[in-house]
C-alpha cells in the first residue's frame, strides 16, 4: 500500500504519491521501465471538481513535452492537460470512456489517463518536480487559495 | 374513511449557488408543477434538514425520488435520515454524462444547455413516476 505524502488545508485533505513526478499543472507521471503512466494529481482533481468527461489522445499519438494529451470537463471547468513527458501514447485507460469519476475516487491509481512509451525521459525528468517539491508547491497553492476566499 | 391520495414525493437538491443544484430544482418544478402535478408532490430539502414532522409524515406514507446536485447527495441522505423510502435517486452529473451537449451554466437563471438538461432530467423522472404510480399487479380497488 502506498504511503502518501498528506496534508490538510482548511477542510480538504490532499495526497501526493511519492513515486511520481509532476509538471507545474499538476499532471503526474510514474515511470516504469521505458513506459510511464500519466494522471491528475489529487489536488488538481479536487480543485477541478467532479469529472463529467475525459478525452485522451488516441493510441499512437506522438507527444512532445507540453503538448495537450487530454482534456477534462468537470462540473466547474473545462481544461486542457499538457503532457509532462515526450513519447507515444500506447494505452488509454478504458475507464475514461465509461467511468471518468474514477479520477475523483482514485487519482493516483485506477484514475490514470494513459500510458506513454517514453522517448526522452532523461531530458524531461529534470524539468519536472519530484514528489517533495510538488507537495510543497501544492500546499502553498492550496493555502493561498484559502486566504483568497 | 378513505386514505389520502398517495403521491410520489420529489426532493431536489436545495440548489443554491451551483448550476447543477439549479438544474435539479428546475427539473423538480417541471415534474411537480407541469408534467405530473396529480401524481407528485414537491418536498423542500430545507424542511427535512429541520426535521419537520409534517414532512416526515409525508415521507412515511409515500415513495420518494431524490435529485442530487453533487456527490454529497444531501437530498438522498436527508430523505433516508427522515425515515423515507428512496424509490429512485438521480444525480445531475450522471444525467449530464448522458447529454453532453447540455452543459449547464448559470445559477439564478440557467443557460440554454441547463434548461435542456433540466428537461431531459424531468423526462427521466416522469418515467419513474409513471412506474411508481402504476397500479400494482394484484391490487384491488376498494
Amino acid at each position: 500500500m502506498t504511503a502518501f505524502l498528506e496534508t490538510k488545508v482548511d477542510k480538504f485533505t490532499f495526497r501526493v504519491d511519492p513515486a511520481c513526478f509532476f509538471n507545474n499543472e499538476g499532471i503526474w507521471v510514474r515511470v516504469e521501465g521505458k513506459r510511464a503512466r500519466l494522471g491528475l494529481s489529487d489536488y488538481l482533481q479536487q480543485h477541478s471538481g467532479d469529472i463529467a468527461f475525459v478525452d485522451v489522445k488516441p493510441e499512437g499519438t506522438v507527444l512532445a513535452s507540453g503538448d495537450e494529451f487530454s482534456g477534462i470537463e468537470t462540473i466547474k471547468v473545462t481544461i486542457a492537460l499538457p503532457s509532462p513527458v515526450s513519447g507515444k501514447v500506447v494505452k488509454v485507460n478504458p475507464a475514461m470512456e465509461t467511468a471518468p469519476e474514477v479520477i475523483n475516487q482514485d487519482p493516483f491509481g485506477e484514475g490514470w489517463l494513459c500510458e506513454v512509451e517514453l522517448s526522452s525521459w532523461e531530458l524531461d525528468q529534470p524539468r519536472l518536480l519530484d514528489a517533495n517539491a510538488y507537495f510543497a508547491k501544492m500546499k502553498h497553492d492550496a493555502e493561498e487559495e484559502v486566504k483568497r476566499k | 374513511m378513505s386514505e389520502p391520495l398517495k403521491k410520489v414525493v420529489i426532493v431536489p437538491c436545495s440548489g443554491i449557488g451551483k448550476s447543477y443544484g439549479t438544474v435539479s430544482r428546475v427539473a423538480a418544478y417541471k415534474v411537480t408543477e407541469e408534467d405530473s402535478p396529480d401524481k407528485t408532490q414537491l418536498l423542500p430539502l430545507a424542511l427535512l434538514v429541520m426535521g419537520d414532522e409534517d414532512s416526515q409524515k409525508i415521507l412515511a406514507t409515500n415513495q420518494a425520488i431524490t435529485i442530487d446536485g453533487c456527490k454529497l447527495a444531501c437530498a438522498t441522505k436527508m430523505v433516508q435520515e427522515n425515515g423515507g423510502d428512496v424509490a429512485r435517486s438521480f444525480a445531475v452529473l450522471d444525467v449530464f454524462r448522458r447529454y453532453r451537449d447540455f452543459k449547464p451554466q448559470g445559477i439564478g437563471e440557467l443557460n440554454e444547455g441547463g434548461e435542456k438538461l433540466a428537461e431531459a432530467l424531468a423526462k427521466e423522472i416522469n418515467a419513474v413516476v409513471e412506474e411508481l404510480s402504476a397500479p400494482k399487479e394484484g391490487a384491488t380497488h376498494a
